[in-house]
């Protein structure tokens, strides 16, 4: 009988316990014990311990009903028996929808629930198991990553500095080739000037004065303008040959060909040999057109003027090449030098992404994220649009690597320009898993890579009260 | 939305219109619609001068019948007779016809907007001369004279013109005619806007008709403008506008027309308040001029201290393109009686589920399934509660509106089913313009039934909306209604289930290569020109889809349907939107007086997108848009595609507090909404109203719109000025006061008050005399909290007393009408608060219970004692007398139960 009552009252203090401890944690339970009165946690109030959880909210931080909706501010504490514990609003309790995957929080309501815990607690193990698998393989592959990554860093420093090499090496030719080019253009200018003097030994040092008094050169220069060689020069003609000194381009007027005329419309060699031959050997005023190149069938011909002439061409086509070889090189060095400014980690393992390039087909557009350099868009109708050139990584102070913006893509038609966010996650592949457009023009995208994996969080296990 | 979007995808064709757009600021382009002098009928009545009537009655051919007296009118100009008819209406209502003597064909007379033919009541003869004949309008002293020289009608009542019609002579009726008949105008026969001809069949067919108002200097009504409460002369500009219009990024203050047009204007001084409703469905001009507008309030008292003041008055004028006159004089005395005058008429609002009154989430667009499921998962994450999720037009297969995108919504059952499992809701969009493609089988099914609005040739009408060539159903054949309702049945709608509800966009209609972006005035629904029914299309696109909802559950399940173009009527299935505002202070600012001028003419179920639709709100604009949005009867966000993301918590945990808490607050007082929503259906009163109406003799409320009241008991003042401090509210009631309901602190009526506000919340108060019942556990949406227990706000009045009510049914079902419901009345009263049953016929049970009672401007009790049907108990009170505030703790009786709470 004694047993009895005792078994009753154990019993029912059992009742009375699992009554009020509804919806706290073990953690919390220090702060319902059985006893007179409660005191709610935040100490604001003190109230009969029988209004604990009894569906009305005394306390100002919802302490006294941690296991029923009655306080707006209260938590309600799901045991989850199997899976992981946690909090749910107290508007959650009793509301009709299963919360908790041990059924707890609709202890008295029309939802049927079924403890799941076990079955979420298998699932989320495999998913930690995979995940922990994924882990350990991705920080395997990232160890190689890294040590590509050095390899790479140091091929590509190489890599420069053999450019390096090379362009001081193209330096020193092109100053070379410069030198023989100037050379040539000497010759060849020294060879004109002599031709056009009428002197036939070529001689460098010859001066160009002393030429005037030469009869075969008035009548040279006479014959020159004399196109159709009628033994007098016309006004067509004087237009034809003659031109400013300053503006060898325009033509002269019929006015300006009459004076040089001396005013008729004809001019034998002696009228030319006192006046227009005066004039053009001045040369403040009138020269003969394209003198310099082209002095008529005599000096074409000559051979040691078409010698220097191509000496010098020679000399040029060369000078160029070497030039373009030299810019090409620069070019690369800087290049180079550009990609290998860019971050790509503490141990150059991201670099090994510059170069590639990832698609997804989403719905109806192909995207091409290519790491550092741009990301696109490309429709089943074969548009393609920019959706950002590589900006800048973008993640939180402590995870700097887990996010990559990509930005200034096409304009958008109200204003701005698409940009791509890149978030970066653990995976055994290299590969685009996702694309979102949330609002118009701002993309957002999955990234999977082993690089991404990170050793410091071994992920906590499932653990759950008992 | 607007075309906007769809011109930049239509290519170059429209490229021109896009630089046109392109090249303005934020404001709407005027130069789309018309002015007055645009549109040829409107320059014609507009050019009439007052005093020159040439319209005469014919006394001699005046028949009276028991309810009707008949009457004919001649214009002594061009000998054209005119049949006046007019009626006492049961309620105070005088209806007055005017239509041809024998015109050439049948004018249009709108259907389907009264609810019934309206019971008449016994006219009599009171006296005849030759100048003029007097009856008596019923019982009430009222007597309506008829002048015959110009022809004119006086409303009298005792020794006051209540309203007088022709009394300036702008009667104007335009007979109809054959084209060779008599000189013809420019616009008469063919009319030209920008590149489009109306072909005008009928010629002239213009009605217009003058009202003086004597003693009036307030009138109000005639939405959709994006306007002050209190109607603008309009002397010096335009008249306002009525025609359906989908108006790109529409500016304020002024008289353009917008998306839906309800023809009622208010009239109201501290004497009376009255109303005009002109039943006419074709574009609409209405004029309205004062002889005190511009007196400065010093120029008025000058006037009556000397003596030499003229009585005010407002004189307004109606001006319809077609159509006849029928319009409908409701004489108060009331605001109650012109709301119950005005229900009468065209019915009350629409009883909504509950869920729809909490709150939305919506954007243009909710990209795929996915994105769904994560905003879902988002509002539990943050603790925030939810009703319905929006679909725009991105989720449909093309634009073929009852389809998913094969792809991106490949399973939308499952999704519903999802948000079914958290007892949320969605609305997926369904617009009346039909994608022209012979794959798609609900445009072969209209165009096999003929059933598609025709073309002045007889083909069918085609104009380019979001799918690209559409075609517009013809919604004013009954048959196309019915066939359309049918569409929505979960055997033809595929992937629906009861969750999903409608959205009824561009049905002004919207046709963005059409004059002014909508149909042309010739294009024919059957015997009938677009020009005469204009108006009407959006109300009965709405009421199909209503009717679709209802017949989908047979009848049982309330429907949902939201709408953008509207008329007299509209409130009858659903709600209505203020259209594609702006994230802009203004466009707030502009959302009361645009819901309070609703409101006022029978559509209570009003609100604007929260944050505004195009542009991005700033983060304080937002958080203030939410605090005014939560305190106005339809509360969604929406945002433009091109925005960026918006949800509630991408603005910091901070903001995103503040959005949560004033969700919250919404979600507690749900169910004085539901009663609000209840008393509208019941007896039209709005849910949202101006001050005046519950303080008709306070000029000092007369043009107030930067506040507003829900139904009695709440005044609301939002924030609408950026970086506000504080706000200056006018408290109404001399002998009222009023409690904050943040602080519950108590101030009297009848006074201007600052009150210092920050980012935590707008000014709200209760009504001291009221009983609010809230409930305060809120949940994750309003379905889950049905069998909640109530807290009850019981506010003291300086009398001590106090009354409320509380409605409660099933929430969504038609059962109220069989009385499946409970109506409570809380009376509070020589320290006695009691809950008596007012409707002891009904049948309702309910689980919900009472859990706590606050009773504002309480003094301390002794003892607290409940007394039920069980017996007595004593309850545990506490009592906070610095702000003398009683709560009264777990009194635990049955919200359905008699009981009294007595304190000692």
């Amino acid at each position: 009988m004694r047993f009895h009552i005792i078994t009753a009252a154990f019993l029912w203090a059992a009742f009375v316990e699992s009554r009020k401890i509804r919806g706290i944690s073990s953690s919390y339970k220090r702060f319902y014990r059985e006893r007179k009165s409660f005191l709610c946690i935040d100490g604001s109030k003190i109230i009969p311990f029988e209004q604990v959880n009894d569906d009305y909210c005394d306390c100002a931080d919802g302490s006294d009903e941690p296991g029923t909706s009655a306080c707006p501010r209260g938590r309600f504490y799901c045991t989850n028996l199997g899976f992981r514990p946690h909090y749910i609003p107290s508007s959650r309790v009793n509301d009709g929808i299963c919360d908790c995957c041990d059924a707890s929080d609709e202890y008295n309501s029309h939802a049927r629930c079924q403890n799941t815990c076990w079955n979420l607690g298998q699932k989320e193990r495999a998913y930690v198991e995979g995940q922990m698998k994924t882990l350990d393989e991705g920080l395997r592959l990232k160890q190689q990553l890294i040590e590509e990554g050095v390899l790479l860093w140091r091929e590509k420093q190489a890599q420069l500095r053999e450019l390096q090499r090379a362009a001081e090496d193209l330096q020193i030719k092109l100053e070379e080739h410069r030198k023989r080019k100037h050379e040539a253009d000497r010759l060849k200018e020294q060879t004109l000037k002599a031709l056009k003097a009428g002197d036939r030994d070529v001689r460098p040092e010859s001066s160009s004065c002393g030429f005037r008094h030469q009869n075969s050169t008035v009548s040279h220069l006479f014959q020159l303008l004399d196109s159709n060689k009628d033994g007098s020069i016309s006004l067509d003609e004087v237009k034809a040959k003659v031109v400013l000194v300053h503006d060898e381009t325009r033509v002269l007027s019929e006015d300006e060909a009459l004076t040089l005329l001396g005013g008729g419309h004809q001019m034998d060699l002696s009228k030319f040999q006192n006046t227009l031959w005066d004039v053009l050997t001045r040369g403040d005023g009138y020269k003969i057109k394209d003198a310099h190149s082209a002095p008529g069938g005599l000096m074409s011909e000559d051979p040691h003027l078409k010698a220097a002439d191509r000496a010098a061409e020679w000399e040029a086509a060369d000078l160029k090449k070497v030039e373009e070889a030299y810019e090409t090189v620069n070019m690369e060095i800087s290049d180079l030098q550009k990609k290998l400014e860019i971050d790509y980690g503490t141990d150059w393992e991201y670099l090994f992404l510059n170069g590639q390039c990832y698609k997804l087909k989403v719905y109806e557009y192909m995207y091409t994220l290519c790491p550092f350099n741009t990301v696109s868009q490309k429709s089943t109708a074969g548009t393609e649009v920019s959706l950002g050139l590589w900006g800048m990584w973008a993640g939180p102070a402590k995870n700097r690597y887990s996010q990559m913006v990509y930005e200034n893509g096409e304009p958008c038609w109200q204003g701005g320009s698409r940009t791509t966010s890149v978030t970066l996650t653990c995976g055994t592949e290299t590969g685009l898993r996702s694309v979102k457009e949330p609002s118009k023009c701002q993309y957002i995208m999955d990234f999977e890579t082993p690089v991404a994996c990170q050793p410091v969080l071994k992920q906590r296990g499932v653990h759950s009260e008992l | 939305m607007c075309c906007w979007f769809f011109l930049r995808r239509m290519g170059p064709v429209l490229l021109l219109w896009v630089a046109v757009c392109l090249s303005g600021s934020w404001a709407v382009d005027k130069g789309n619609f018309k002015t007055c002098d645009q549109s040829a009928f409107c320059k014609r009545q507009r050019a009439m001068k007052p005093g020159e009537s040439p319209y005469r009655a014919l006394l001699e051919t005046m028949e009276l019948t028991n309810t009707r007296l008949t009457l004919q009118l001649i214009n002594d100009n061009n000998k054209v007779r005119l049949l006046l008819e007019l009626y006492r209406l049961q309620g105070n209502i005088t209806r007055v016809k005017i239509n041809e003597l024998k015109p050439l064909k049948p004018r249009y007379e709108v259907p389907d907007v009264l609810i019934r033919e309206p019971p008449t009541e016994p006219l009599s003869l009171l006296s005849q001369d030759e100048n003029g004949v007097v009856l008596s309008l019923g019982a009430e002293s009222q007597r309506v004279i008829v002048s015959a020289r110009p022809f004119r009608l006086d409303i009298v009542e005792g020794r006051d013109v209540l309203m007088s019609l022709n009394s300036r002579g702008l009667l104007g009726f335009e007979h109809l005619r054959m084209q060779e008949e008599e000189k013809v105008e420019d616009g008469m026969w063919e009319e030209t806007f920008k590149t489009h001809t109306d072909s005008k069949p009928s010629g002239p067919s213009a009605v217009s008709l003058d009202f003086s108002l004597p003693g009036v200097e307030h009138v109000y009504g005639i939405p959709e403008h994006g306007d002050s409460l209190k109607l603008k002369t309009t002397d010096s500009g335009d008249p306002y506008r009525l025609y359906n219009l989908d108006v790109f990024q529409y500016e304020l203050y002024n008289p353009m027309a917008l998306y839906g047009s309800v023809p009622v204007m208010l009239s109201h001084n501290a004497r009376r308040t009255m109303g005009i409703f002109w039943l006419n469905a074709a574009e609409t001009w209405v004029d309205i001029s004062s002889n005190t507008a511009g007196k400065t309030v010093f120029g008025k008292m000058l006037d009556y201290v000397q003596g030499s003041s003229e009585t005010p008055q407002t004189d307004v004028r109606w001006i319809s393109e077609s159509g006849i006159i029928d319009v409908f004089l409701m004489l108060g005395p009331t605001p109650r009686d012109v709301f119950s005058q005005y229900a009468s008429l065209t019915g009350t609002q629409a009883f909504p589920p509950l869920a729809s009154l909490g709150y939305h989430q919506c954007r243009w667009n909710y990209n795929d399934q996915e994105d769904v499921r994560s905003v879902d998962a988002g509002f539990d994450e943050h603790d925030i509660p939810y009703d319905f999720i929006w679909l725009d037009i991105e989720h449909t297969d093309g634009k073929r509106y009852f389809t998913w995108d094969p792809h991106k919504f490949a399973s939308p059952k499952e999704m519903l089913q999802g948000l079914q499992d958290k007892k949320r809701k969605m609305v997926a969009i369904v617009d009346p313009h039909i994608k022209v493609d012979t794959n798609y089988k609900i445009h072969n099914e209209i165009r096999s039934r003929g059933f598609y609005v025709k073309n002045k040739d007889g083909g069918d009408y085609e104009g380019w909306c979001w799918p690209g060539s559409a075609g517009y159903p013809d919604f004013t054949r009954p048959d196309m209604r019915a066939w359309w309702a049918s569409q929505f049945a979960y055997d033809q709608y595929e992937g629906t289930m009861e969750n999903l509800y409608t959205w009824n966009d561009m049905n002004e209609p919207s046709v963005f290569n059409g004059p002014e972006v909508t149909m042309h005035k010739d294009a024919m629904h059957e015997s009938w020109e677009h020009r005469d029914v204009h108006n009407l299309y959006g109300l009965y696109v709405h009421r199909a889809t209503a009717e679709g909802l209802i017949e989908r559950s047979g009848g049982v399940e309330r429907p949902f349907v939201l709408t953008r173009a509207f008329f007299a009527g509209s409130q009858r299935y659903g709600a209505v939107w203020t259209g594609d505002n702006a994230a802009e202070w203004d466009h707030l600012k502009i959302s009361i007086p645009m819901c309070l001028s609703l409101g006022l003419v029978g559509i209570s179920f009003c609100g604007a997108d929260v944050g505004g639709f195009f542009k991005s709100p700033s983060t304080e604009l937002l958080v203030r848009w939410y605090q005014t949005g939560a305190y106005q009867p339809f509360f969604r966000a929406h945002a433009h595609l091109d925005t960026p993301r918006r949800e509630p918590w991408l603005f910091g945990p901070e903001n995103t507090a503040l959005i949560r808490e004033v969700i919250r607050q919404r979600y507690t007082f749900l169910p004085y909404w539901y009663q609000l929503f209840y008393l509208a259906y019941q007896t039209g009163e709005p849910v949202m109203r101006p001050l005046w109406v519950e303080y008709p003799q306070d000029p000092a409320t007369f043009a107030l719109d930067d506040e507003f009241l829900l139904g009695r008991d709440l005044l609301v003042h939002p924030v609408t000025e950026e970086g506000a401090r504080g706000v200056t509210a006018y408290l109404p009631g001399k002998h009222e006061v009023w409690f904050d309901i943040h602080t519950f602190q108590k101030h009297n009526g009848g006074q201007n008050l600052y009150i210092p506000v920050t980012m935590s919340s707008i000014p709200v108060f209760q009504r001291g005399g009221s009983i609010i019942p809230r409930k305060l556990r809120v949940r994750r949406s309003s379905t889950c909290m049905e069998h909640d227990p109530y807290t009850l706000y019981v506010a003291l009045d300086n009398r001590r007393t106090a009354e409320g009510e509380l409605y409660i049914d099933d929430g969504h079902t038609f059962n109220y009408e069989k009385k499946e419901l409970m109506h409570r009345k809380f009376s509070f009263a020589n320290g006695v608060l009691s809950s008596v049953d007012l409707e002891p016929n009904a049948q309702f049970t309910t689980k919900s219970w009472v859990e706590r009672i606050i009773i504002l401007g309480a003094s301390k009790p002794s003892m607290v004692t409940l007394k039920t049907a069980d017996g007595e108990n004593q309850l545990e009170f506490d009592f906070d007398a610095s702000m003398s505030v009683l709560t009264i703790r777990k009194p635990g009786m049955n919200a359905g139960a008699d009981w009294t709470v007595t304190l000692q």
